[in-house]
C-alpha cells in the first residue's frame, strides 16, 4: 500500500491537512490559501466570477496547464482528497462493476461552475474536492459539535461513497478531476491534431466536434443557471425580534427578552444576536453566498476564533458561510476583530473575501452597534460603566452625561461593527448588538491611528 | 503574602530597619503629623527620577530583599504607544525591573490581563522591548494562571480571580499609568488592578458598582510601593486614547495608595473627592485621600 508513490501523497495529505487545520508553525499559516487556492475552479472561478483577479488567481493556473500534457497526475499524484478516498476505496474489493453504469458527472459538473461563474454566480462551486478537503480539516479544530460534524460532511460523504462505490468520487463524481479530464482530452487531440499533418492517422473529426458541442452546452447551461441563481437567489432570512421591553431603543435586535449570558453564548454560531448577519471583512457585496466555496480557511485564519459557519441567517443558500459572533465560548480572549488583523481576508481561496490591507481593513465597516438603553447599565441604572465607549478603537461611542453619569451613544459614521464594544458589554442581558451591515461600507472617518 | 518565606526572612533580622523606615510615616499619623506620605518626582531622565524618589522612601531595600519573588503591576492594557499616554511607560518599567534584579529578587512576573491582543499590546507599548535583556517576565495570565482570593473586608466584591503569581508574591508594586477613564473618571493605582483580575470579574463589577469595586479590591491587593506614571498624562478619551495630552513629567511614588491617588488626581484639575473610588477608599480607611492630611515631598532630578 506505501509505495514510494503513496507516501508522497501522504506526505502532502498530512502537510494540507495541519495547514488546513491552522496547525502550521506561525509564519507557515498563510499558507493555508494554497491548497483550495490551485483549484482552478475557486481562484479562476471566484476571480471571474467577481471580476476581479489578484495574485492568489494565478495559483489556478497549473492545474490549468498540466492536464495538456500529464493528464490527471494531479489527481492520481498528488490531491489529497483523491488520496483519501482511494485509500477507502480500496477497503471494498467487490462492486467495482457499478461504476461503468453511472456518468462522469464532475465533467458536467465543473463545466456548469465554471459556466455559472461566467455569469457572475458560481452554482455548486462548494463541491470543489479541495474546498470539501480543507473545510473538513479546519472543522476539525473546532469542537466536537453537531455543528462542526455538518460542515465536515462533505468529506465524510466521499469517504462513504468511496466504500460503496469504490472510485466513485475521483472517477466520476468530482468537479476539479472533470475539468481535468476535459484539458487532457484537449491536450490529446492537439497532439493527434499534430501528428495527422504528418500523415499517421486522421483525427476523429466527428468525436471532436460532438465533444466541443458537449462542452459548449455545458458551459452555457452553467452561464444560463448562474443567471437564473442572480435572478432568483434567495431572501436571507433575517432573525430581527423585537428587543421585548416597551422602550426607546428605536430599533430591533436578535435576542430575546429576559436572556442571560450563558443563552446568549449558548446562541453562538447563529451570528451575533444581531438582525442582519456580519461577514468577515472585506466580503464582496453581491453574490457571497454563490462564491463562499465553504473551505474554512477564514474561520481557521481568525486568531480570535469570531467567524462560525452560519446555519441559515444568511438565507438557504448561506448554509455554513462564515459569520462572525462576538461572544464565543473563550471568555478570557478578545472577541472582537482586532483592527490591525487581516488574516481571514487573506485566507480566502475564492475571492468571496477581499484581500484588505490593515488601513482599508480599519476603513471598512462591517455591522452597525446598537445599544438598547432598557438594559444599558449607564442609561438604565445610571451606574458608572461606559466599557463600550473604553474599548472602542475608532471613538465612535460618544457619552453624554446624565445626571452626573457618561452614557453612551454610537455615532453611525465611525462605527465599523468590529464588536469590541458587544464583546466587553457587562450589562445581563446584554445591551449592546452589532448588527451586520449589507454591503459593508467603506467610511470617511479615518481611524484614530493608533500605528501609523 | 508567603508566610513561610517572610517569616524566615524576619529571622535574618535584617527588615526590622526596613519596615522601620516604610512604616516611619505611618506610624507617626497621629492628629498632627501627616496620615501619608507622597514623594513627586519631576524630572525628564526616567531612571534617574525613579532612583531620586526610591532613596526619599528609604532606598530599594525597603522593598526588596535577596530571593524574593516580586510582582510589577505596570498598566499594559492598550494597542498603544508610549507616546500615547496609554500605557505605563517601557522605561519605567526597566528601571525597576533592573532595579529588582539589582536586588538580588528570585523572579520578577509582571502579569498583565490586556484589553487587546496581548502580542500587539506588548509590542506597541514597548514594554516588551524594554524587557529585553533582562528576567522581567511579561505575560497575559491564562485560566490556570488564576487563583480564587477571599476578599473579606470587601463590600460588594467578596471574591475575585487574581493571577496567582499575585497572590504568592513577597513584594507587589504598583506602576500604572495616570489617565482619564471614560468609565472610572480617572484611572490611577486601585484602579490599575482591574488589569490583574479576571475577565468575569472586571463584567461583574461594571454591573455591581464600579467604584465601590474597586475600592474593595484595595482592601486585599496591597502593593508595597506604588509608582504612578504622570511623564504624560491622557486628558480625554481615556483610558484607550489616543486623546489629548499634558506633559507633568513627573512620577509619584508612595506607600499609600490613596494618597498616591489622592496627589495624582490634581494633575487632571479635580480633587481627590472627585473620583468616587478614591473618595470611599479613604471613607473605608484604606489609606488617606485628605490632601490636607497628605505630606507632598517633591523632588528634582
Amino acid at each position: 500500500m506505501f509505495t514510494r508513490r503513496n507516501l508522497l501523497r501522504l506526505v502532502l495529505f498530512v502537510l494540507c491537512a495541519l495547514a488546513a487545520a491552522g496547525l502550521m508553525p506561525e509564519a507557515w499559516r498563510r499558507g493555508s490559501v494554497l491548497l483550495p487556492g490551485l483549484s482552478p475552479l475557486l481562484s479562476l472561478g471566484g476571480a471571474l466570477a467577481a471580476r476581479a483577479a489578484g495574485v492568489l488567481t494565478l495559483l489556478g493556473l497549473p492545474l490549468l496547464i498540466l492536464p495538456l500534457f500529464a493528464g490527471r497526475f494531479f489527481c492520481w499524484r498528488l490531491c489529497p482528497m483523491g488520496f483519501a478516498a482511494e485509500t477507502v476505496s480500496r477497503i471494498n474489493r467487490r462492486n467495482t462493476g457499478w461504476i461503468r453504469k453511472i456518468p462522469f458527472v464532475g465533467k458536467g459538473l465543473a463545466l456548469l461552475i465554471l459556466g455559472s461563474a461566467a455569469a457572475g454566480w458560481p452554482v455548486l462551486i462548494w463541491t470543489d474536492p479541495l474546498s470539501v478537503f480543507n473545510g473538513f480539516f479546519a472543522a476539525a479544530r473546532q469542537p466536537l459539535t453537531w455543528l462542526s460534524a455538518a460542515t465536515a460532511s462533505g468529506f465524510i460523504l466521499i469517504l462513504l461513497a468511496s466504500l460503496i462505490v469504490p472510485n466513485l468520487w475521483c472517477h466520476r463524481l468530482c468537479p476539479l478531476g472533470g475539468l481535468q479530464e476535459w484539458l487532457s482530452q484537449l491536450g490529446k487531440s492537439l497532439r493527434s491534431a499534430r501528428c495527422a499533418k504528418e500523415g499517421d492517422e486522421i483525427p476523429p473529426l466527428l468525436t471532436h466536434a460532438r465533444t466541443g458541442r458537449r462542452v459548449f452546452l455545458g458551459f452555457a447551461l452553467g452561464g444560463v443557471s448562474g443567471s437564473l441563481y442572480r435572478a432568483y437567489a434567495p431572501r436571507r432570512v433575517t432573525t430581527d425580534t423585537d428587543c421585548g421591553g416597551t422602550h426607546s431603543c428605536g430599533g430591533r435586535h436578535g435576542h430575546g427578552p429576559g436572556e442571560g449570558e450563558a443563552g446568549q453564548r449558548r446562541r453562538m454560531g447563529r451570528g451575533s444576536g444581531a438582525g442582519l448577519p456580519i461577514r468577515p471583512p472585506g466580503a464582496v457585496q453581491q453574490a457571497f453566498n454563490a462564491l463562499c466555496a465553504r473551505c474554512g480557511n477564514c474561520m481557521t485564519a481568525c486568531p480570535y476564533g469570531l467567524i462560525l459557519p452560519d446555519l441559515g441567517t444568511t438565507g438557504p443558500d448561506g448554509l455554513f458561510t462564515p459569520v462572525l459572533a462576538f461572544r464565543n465560548l473563550n471568555p478570557q480572549q478578545e472577541q472582537f476583530c482586532f483592527q490591525e488583523c487581516t488574516a481571514c481576508t487573506q485566507a480566502c481561496p475564492t475571492g468571496a473575501l477581499r484581500p484588505l490591507t490593515v488601513a482599508r481593513k480599519q476603513q471598512t465597516a462591517i455591522g452597525l452597534a446598537h445599544i438598547c438603553r432598557n438594559k444599558c447599565i449607564a442609561w438604565k441604572k445610571g451606574e458608572y460603566c461606559v466599557v463600550c465607549q473604553e474599548f472602542c478603537p475608532y471613538q465612535a461611542i460618544r457619552e453624554v452625561e446624565r445626571n452626573g453619569v457618561m452614557c453612551p451613544i454610537v455615532d453611525a459614521d465611525k462605527c465599523r461593527g468590529c464588536g469590541a464594544c458587544e464583546s466587553q458589554c457587562p450589562a445581563l442581558p446584554i445591551a449592546v448588538t452589532i448588527r451586520g451591515r449589507d454591503p459593508q461600507t467603506v467610511l470617511a472617518h479615518p481611524s484614530p491611528a493608533l500605528h501609523t | 503574602m508567603k508566610p513561610v518565606k517572610r517569616r524566615s526572612f524576619l529571622k535574618t533580622g535584617v527588615t526590622a530597619a526596613g519596615t522601620a523606615l516604610v512604616q516611619t510615616p505611618l506610624a507617626a499619623a497621629d492628629a498632627a503629623s501627616p496620615a501619608a506620605t507622597v514623594i513627586v518626582v519631576h524630572g525628564t531622565d526616567i531612571p534617574k527620577m525613579l532612583e531620586a524618589g526610591i532613596a526619599k522612601l528609604g532606598g530599594w531595600q525597603a522593598f526588596i530583599r535577596t530571593g524574593m519573588d516580586v510582582v510589577i503591576k505596570p498598566n499594559v492594557a492598550w494597542n498603544s504607544k508610549p507616546e500615547q499616554g496609554g500605557n505605563t511607560h517601557p522605561d519605567l518599567v526597566r528601571a525597576c525591573v533592573l532595579a529588582a534584579e539589582k536586588q538580588g529578587a528570585a523572579t520578577v512576573s509582571l502579569p498583565e490581563n490586556t484589553c487587546h491582543p496581548e502580542k500587539a499590546t506588548f509590542q506597541a507599548s514597548g514594554i516588551a522591548a524594554a524587557l529585553e535583556g533582562t528576567r522581567g517576565r511579561l505575560y497575559r495570565p491564562a485560566k490556570q494562571d488564576y487563583g480564587e482570593a477571599e476578599i473579606p473586608k470587601g463590600k460588594i466584591v467578596k471574591r475575585a480571580f487574581v493571577p496567582k503569581d499575585i497572590l504568592n508574591c513577597d513584594c507587589l508594586i504598583n506602576m500604572p499609568v495616570a489617565k482619564h477613564h471614560s468609565g472610572a473618571t480617572l484611572t490611577l493605582s486601585m484602579k490599575n488592578w482591574m488589569g490583574s483580575v479576571s475577565n468575569e470579574d472586571r463584567r461583574a463589577w461594571h454591573r455591581d458598582g464600579l467604584h465601590q469595586c474597586i475600592a474593595d479590591i484595595n482592601t486585599f491587593l496591597r502593593a508595597k510601593l506604588v509608582v504612578i506614571d504622570a511623564t504624560r498624562i491622557m486628558l480625554t478619551k481615556g483610558p484607550q486614547g489616543p486623546g489629548e495630552l499634558a506633559h507633568p513629567y513627573e512620577i509619584i511614588l508612595s506607600t499609600d495608595p490613596v494618597a498616591a491617588d489622592a496627589y495624582a488626581v490634581t494633575l487632571f484639575k479635580k480633587t481627590p473627592f472627585d473620583v468616587p473610588h478614591v473618595r470611599i477608599a479613604h471613607e473605608m480607611g484604606i489609606g488617606c485621600g485628605d490632601l490636607a492630611k497628605i505630606r507632598v515631598e517633591r523632588v528634582e532630578a
